[in-house]
């Protein structure tokens, strides 16, 4: 029963790219190989013949779009496989009980092993987070509040959430990403234009007058009475 | 009312212009911003130069900014949270504080501007501001923004991280003030706090020809008769200020003389009038 299913599996791989990721975490989950390719494993010969054309296929694609991500969102690829829905629309979580945790899992991907139903941005080796991917980043924002989508409603890993967060705000501050201004309100200010905490010191007017900066530092004479009552004191002392 | 109200808050940190150069010249011993090469005229010999700040002036340019209700009050993308109250306190207001550096051969100074200001920003946090500037002020990201139109956050981001009058916030605005005029899109800012003060560094740099063409196209001509006074006022000695007080034009005739002695579209500006004056004629009659 199984087998059969793998063999029209394998078949339907071949034929319809489409359908190969949901196919392919099937396969993977059975025959626990990895389902991408990374850069240690390019030589790795896997004894399924289907499953290294499948792999050896993405592994391209991966290598095509990490220079421009943003071209993979314009491809027939992502439009057969997502039409106009987000990355993360149809995407389930599994997890025991009716109220999901509230944190998604750490990460999918742990050295060259995927998990299991990996998240929308792990499933998919082509979309990349990239702070100049504009169209992706767009998906996870919400048009109504301009607030970053929950990973617990999107469904995506932890380590995932955290690079998108940091590729929205490089994008905020590059200005490809529109970003509400706070206002700020200049009524109560003075609008001097200098200030005497700022600029440059004035020299100090012992340097100016020809002083040493401490009288110390130069000639002393001292006081004669001074003097005098010293060697009174230590008149025995003295001589 | 509140955008009025806004409009007329940031007009006076303008003044900071003015003050900066007469300052320059009193006050030698206090260290003046120094701002970058400025487009605007030094010529600081007529005693009269109407300031930013004046009211005659502030009534002009409010005048022209005009109040488009749907662009000030447009629906904006925020956070659905119920309101926060807070007090001021007088140990929330920032406090004056010296700042002092130390060198390492032992020279004790004060900080510079920009040192002070990064400084203020850790220790007394201010919304909406950043310690380092945000990268959409460099070359290529603001010539990106400036192609998508969005002059006005550009503006309102430079409120926020600068101080008015630093050498940052002239030279950014220099240069959104120069590219809308170059591609003449001046309506992008009006009814934003931003309009009068771009108008206000077109009228010093002498280049407001784009500015009253537009709005001749868009049949503001009281806006265009205010700006061309307000010419007149900030440049008395020009050859149309002089024509004008000795005819003592009002309305129409301000710009017919504005057009033949100062501008450089003067072609435009009288087909203009003249379409103008002909409809006003036909309405008189019907």
């Amino acid at each position: 029963m199984a087998a059969s299913r793998q063999g029209i599996a394998k078949v339907l791989c071949r034929l319809l790219p489409s359908i190969s990721h949901p196919v392919r975490q099937y396969q993977s989950c059975l025959h626990r190989l990895p389902a991408r390719t990374f850069p240690g494993l390019s030589g790795f010969q896997p004894p399924r013949h289907t499953l290294y054309q499948a792999v050896s296929l993405q592994g391209a694609a991966k290598a095509r779009y990490t220079d421009r991500p943003w071209d993979y969102l314009e491809s027939a690829e992502y439009i057969e496989k997502y039409g106009t829905n987000p990355v993360w629309a149809g995407y389930r979580r599994n997890h025991k009980g009716g109220i999901p945790p509230q944190k998604t899992r750490k990460t999918c991907i742990r050295g060259d092993k995927i998990c299991g139903n990996p998240c929308p941005i792990c499933r998919d080796p082509n979309v990349i987070v990239h702070h100049q991917n504009v169209k992706l980043l767009e998906q996870f924002i919400s048009p109504h509040t301009g607030m970053v989508y929950d990973p617990t409603q999107t469904g995506v890993c932890m380590k995932q959430q955290k690079k998108l967060n940091k590729a929205i705000n490089t994008a905020q501050d590059h200005g490809l990403l529109p970003i509400q201004i706070p206002y700020v309100d200049f009524s109560g200010e003075d609008y001097s234009n200098s200030h005497d905490a700022v600029g440059s010191t004035p020299p100090p007017p012992s340097l100016t007058s020809g002083n040493t900066w401490y009288k110390w530092y130069s000639e002393l004479t001292p006081d004669q009475n001074e003097v005098a009552k010293v060697k009174k004191t230590y008149k025995a002392y003295l001589n | 009312m509140a955008a009025l109200g806004a409009v007329r808050c940031l007009f006076r940190s303008y003044s900071r212009v003015k003050n900066a150069q007469r300052s320059h010249q009193m006050l030698v011993r206090c260290s003046v911003r120094t701002f970058c090469s400025g487009t605007q005229d030094n010529a600081l010999s007529d005693h009269a130069k109407p300031q930013f700040t004046d009211p005659a002036v502030q009534d002009i340019l409010t005048r022209i900014t005009g109040l488009d209700l749907q662009k000030v009050f447009r629906p904006i993308k925020q956070e659905l949270k119920p309101p926060t109250y807070k007090l001021m306190t007088d140990d929330q207001l920032e406090q004056e504080r010296f700042i002092v550096v130390r060198e390492p051969d032992g020279i004790l100074r004060k900080a510079s501007w920009e040192e002070r200001d990064r400084l203020i920003q850790t220790y007394f946090p201010k919304g909406g501001r950043k310690i380092t500037a945000p990268l959409i002020f460099m070359e290529e990201n603001l010539k990106r923004v400036f192609s998508q139109d969005r002059h006005t956050d550009v503006l309102d981001l430079c409120l926020v991280q600068f101080e008015p009058d630093s050498s940052e916030y002239i030279r950014l605005h220099e240069a959104t003030y120069e590219d809308l005029n170059k591609h003449g899109k001046y309506d992008l800012l009006r009814s934003t706090r931003h309009f009068g003060g771009m108008a206000w560094y077109l009228v010093n740099a002498r280049r407001v020809d784009g500015l009253i063409v537009d709005m001749l196209k868009r049949e503001l001509f009281q806006d265009a008769v205010s700006l061309v006074s307000l010419f007149h006022m900030v440049h008395p000695h020009s050859e149309s200020a002089q024509e004008a007080a000795s005819q003592q034009a009002t309305g129409t005739n301000l710009l017919k003389i504005y057009s033949q002695k100062e501008s450089q579209r003067s072609g435009f500006i009288d087909l203009a009038l003249q379409a103008y004056e002909q409809t006003a004629a036909e309405s008189a009659a019907a």
